[in-house]
């Protein structure tokens, strides 16, 4: 290895700031990389991460500071700027063109730019083989890009990188939709990556992998740099508290609880597509966790429990009422509700006001001859704003512009203001940050020592082991291992999930 | 992007702009004011009375294709619909003595077609933009099959041509019944239960569902009450031509597509108001008016309205840009 103090580092960034009208985006924001090297890049939503990365993309163009590549300054006025300096940026959205073939996606630009015909389609497929065989990849490079899962999109978009020489790689919350052994994969990537000296910054929330992958850690808040350190001088706690600006002392605070009576039975449940003759039940004041991977089922169980997708087999009961019709007005009427995964797509209405969208599920209560009384109903978004602290300038405002914290927030509040027995959590978490997780984590406690019944479909294993009172692992449908907080371990339950 | 300062306190015109409905409004007083400039004809009492009356039938109709249109569907087939419906009203009046009855008979009609119309959508899972066209080929052949030729006015009941031409209170009869019926519309949109489920609908039916409420409910609602209307539109339309003309409701859907999208309405669901949906009916309809008193060239009655479509959505589109951004 040579000695990285004497050489200049791979990218220097040296007191950048971008506003926008009326914020400032970024604030004299340094750092740097080597070659060969690993940055985290870490903050919540905010920080002010992704307007950094836009700056060294060439997206957005700086108001103040440098850019330097080997010493040299920079300046970017578009993507292909950024990209003939050595900087690709792997997106969170691929920007692959799904019609076309790995080998012609990896040669975009020079698609593009009308250089096929010198280059010919043969030597395309070649150099795509070749650089295949430098990092490792196991794909085809002839595959259509839309017949490829993501993780291999992914790598289609790294290869990218290697076509044009990159010596530095971006990668923007790359693990968000992968499954274990494609994150695995990932970090044996990013391994041969270093190997091949090229520099990394690589943005994540998920903390566990900061301390696997990341030689250096840099954090940022509301548009500052905040530290810069070795990642081995850093703790979980230490991390947290440089993202958050304040000491977070237990992620999944406890109170003792004792279950109650039997809210959720569960027996023989069957769907048409995947799930397969499932029995639980779950009882007042406990957290229940479902932990499995992509495609095992937790959406499908989530949805099935509040009446949302039919069943084709078996009884769902709340509070000893059986929920049938299988719809989610009886479900809502017998106390079950989920929180979605997806808050975009079945959750949030965007662009209708804050107090509109926690009231939706309980308008029947402010309707009186089927008028609906708004001072009620405001009043009462008030309560929950102010209880949750969610942060926000209007109740009137548009729910588009709040953050993912405070939306979930708000849609917590949506099923908390009607009043359920069981509530069923589908990935509370995604999405928000590390802050905002711990007060969905305390208040996910609060809610069992109330006497709720919560049911908590999850991909996070801290998330899994911290909350639950039991565990059911799902693998392809079934349940395939069940632990109690004391039996459960990290190992164990993966076993069981990729039975 | 250059300066925040000014931020805070914008100027009138940007202020009107960004309202709700300031850019209609605008755009309908520039009208009023130009054409009252252009011709001495335009500012009369007389000419604010046609211009109702012409009005009056789109906005019928219109208040439910806003109500329709915020659940994210659409129905094709309402001038369709509203011929068929004449003819049913005339032949029915002709057959029974009673205008209450052939009333009846054209808005069950009407809302019996808008059940169809539901079903298709939410229960055979059929666009309802394609599902509609369909229905329209449908009633422009059937209703062939159910007369060759208008239906003459037979019974010649002396109170049937009031509906269309008599005054109550001074004001066409026709202009209170769209009156009265964008009224409630209004209110029901903007402070009933309903209208919040129909808004919540489309914003988002299956966070709709999740909240334990049936989103296919509410869209058979809206293809009811918009056939329904269409039937109320009938009556009047009946009366109007004394006659029901199986070709009467051609181009009738566009006209009340495009006043409900040019209101504010979202193709997309989940927004739009029916005070929206009046201004620009009565945009519409004064730019209309105007062309026939300027004696510019008829056809420029058709040309006119797509350009000041396209010109209000494009603005639209710049509205919500800023605000995103």
């Amino acid at each position: 290895m040579p000695d990285k103090t004497k050489q200049a580092p791979a990218l220097r960034v040296s007191g950048l700031t971008k506003r926008f009208p009326g914020v400032l985006a970024l604030d004299d924001v340094s750092l740097e990389v080597h070659s060969g090297e690993v940055l985290a890049l870490l903050g919540e939503n905010g920080a002010g991460k992704s307007t950094l990365i836009k700056m060294l993309a060439g997206v957005y163009v700086p108001d103040g500071g440098t850019i330097e590549t080997k010493g040299q300054e920079r300046h970017f006025t578009s993507p292909a700027d950024a990209l003939a300096a050595g900087i690709k940026v792997v997106f969170q959205e691929i920007a692959l063109v799904p019609e076309f073939t790995v080998a012609e996606n990896i040669f975009l630009e020079d698609h593009l730019a009308g250089r096929f015909g010198k280059v010919g389609w043969r030597e395309i497929r070649r150099r795509a083989a070749e650089i295949f065989e430098r990092a490792g990849f196991d794909i085809d490079p002839d595959a259509k890009v839309r017949d490829l899962p993501i993780s291999q999109q992914q790598l289609v978009e790294i290869s990218r990188a290697l076509a044009h020489e990159a010596e530095i790689v971006i990668m923007d919350e790359p693990t968000s939709s992968l499954t274990p052994a494609e994150v695995r994969h990932l970090f044996q990537v990013i391994e041969r990556l270093k190997s091949l000296g090229i520099a990394i910054i690589y943005v994540s929330h998920k903390l566990e992998e900061i301390f696997e992958i990341a030689d250096h850690c840099t954090v940022l808040r509301d548009g500052r740099w905040v530290s810069s350190k070795p990642t081995a001088e850093h703790t979980n706690a230490s991390l947290v508290t440089d993202m958050v600006g304040r000491e977070i002392t237990d992620m999944f605070p406890r109170t003792d609880r004792t279950p109650g009576e039997t809210l959720v039975k569960v027996e023989g449940l069957s769907t048409r597509r995947l799930l397969k003759d499932l029995s639980f039940d779950v009882r007042a004041g406990e957290v229940v966790g479902f932990f499995g991977l992509m495609g095992a089922g937790r959406t499908e169980l989530a949805k099935a429990l509040v009446g949302y997708d039919p069943i084709s087999e078996g009884t769902i009961r709340i509070a000893d009422k059986p929920l049938s019709p299988h719809d989610t007005r009886t479900g809502k009427a017998l106390g079950i509700g989920l929180l979605s995964e997806d808050r975009k797509e079945e959750g949030l209405m965007l662009d209708t006001s804050v107090t509109r969208n926690m009231t939706l599920a309980t308008l029947d209560r402010f309707t009186k001859a089927g008028f609906v009384d708004t001072a009620a109903e405001t009043k009462a978004a008030q309560g929950y704003t102010d209880r949750f602290r969610i942060k926000m300038a209007r109740l009137d405002q548009a729910i588009r512009t709040l953050s993912g914290g405070n939306q979930q927030k708000v849609l917590l509040s949506r099923w908390l203001m009607h009043g359920l027995k069981v509530i069923v959590l589908d990935e509370p978490t995604r999405g928000i940050d590390v802050g905002a997780k711990a007060e969905i984590f305390a208040l996910i406690d609060e809610l069992a020592a109330e006497g709720f019944a919560v049911i908590l479909m999850t991909s996070e294993m801290p998330e899994l082991l911290g909350l639950s009172d039991r565990i059911f692992v799902l693998s392809g449908g079934r349940i395939t291992g069940s632990f109690d907080r004391a039996g459960a371990t990290q190992e164990g339950v993966l076993d069981a999930a990729i039975k | 992007m250059a300066s925040t300062e000014t931020h805070d306190t914008p100027g009138l015109f940007r202020r009107v702009m960004e309202s709700e409905h300031g850019f209609l409004a605008l755009v309908l007083i520039v009208l009023v004011v130009g054409l009252g400039l252009a011709t001495d004809r335009f500012l009369t009492g007389s000419n604010a009375v046609a211009i109702l009356h012409q009005s009056s039938l789109v906005l019928i109709v219109a208040v439910g294709m806003t109500l329709l249109l915020i659940t994210a569907e659409v129905d094709i087939s309402v001038g369709a619909s509203l011929a068929f419906a004449s003819c049913i009203v005339m032949a029915t009046i002709n057959a029974t003595g009673s205008i209450a009855l052939g009333a009846l008979a054209g808005v069950a009609f009407g809302a019996g077609i808008g059940l169809i119309n539901a079903l298709v959508t939410t229960v055979l899972r059929v666009n309802s933009l394609i599902g509609t066209i369909a229905m329209m080929m449908m009633l422009n052949g059937g209703v062939y099959l159910f007369t060759r030729e208008a239906v003459q006015n037979h019974h010649q009941l002396p109170l049937f041509p009031k509906i269309a031409t008599g005054f109550i209170a001074g004001i066409p009869v026709p202009v209170l019944i769209a009156a009265v019926v964008a009224a409630v519309g209004w209110i029901a949109l903007s402070r009933t239960r309903i209208g919040r489920l129909f808004l919540a609908t489309g914003a988002n039916p299956r966070a709709t569902r999740l909240s334990g409420y049936s989103p296919e409910r509410f869209k058979t609602v809206a293809f009811v009450v918009t056939g329904a209307l269409v039937g109320l539109a009938a009556v009047v339309l009946a009366s109007l031509l004394n006659a029901g003309q199986p070709t009467a409701g051609q181009g009738f859907e566009l006209t009340v597509i495009a006043a409900v999208l040019l209101g504010g309405t979202s193709l997309m669901g989940g927004r739009g108001t029916v005070l929206g949906t009046i201004l620009a009916v009565l945009i519409l309809k004064v730019i209309d008016n105007g062309i026939i008193l300027l004696r510019w060239n008829q056809d420029l009655q058709i040309i006119v309205p797509g350009i000041v479509l396209i010109l209000a959505l494009y603005m639209d589109q710049r509205k919500r840009g800023h605000h995103a951004g």
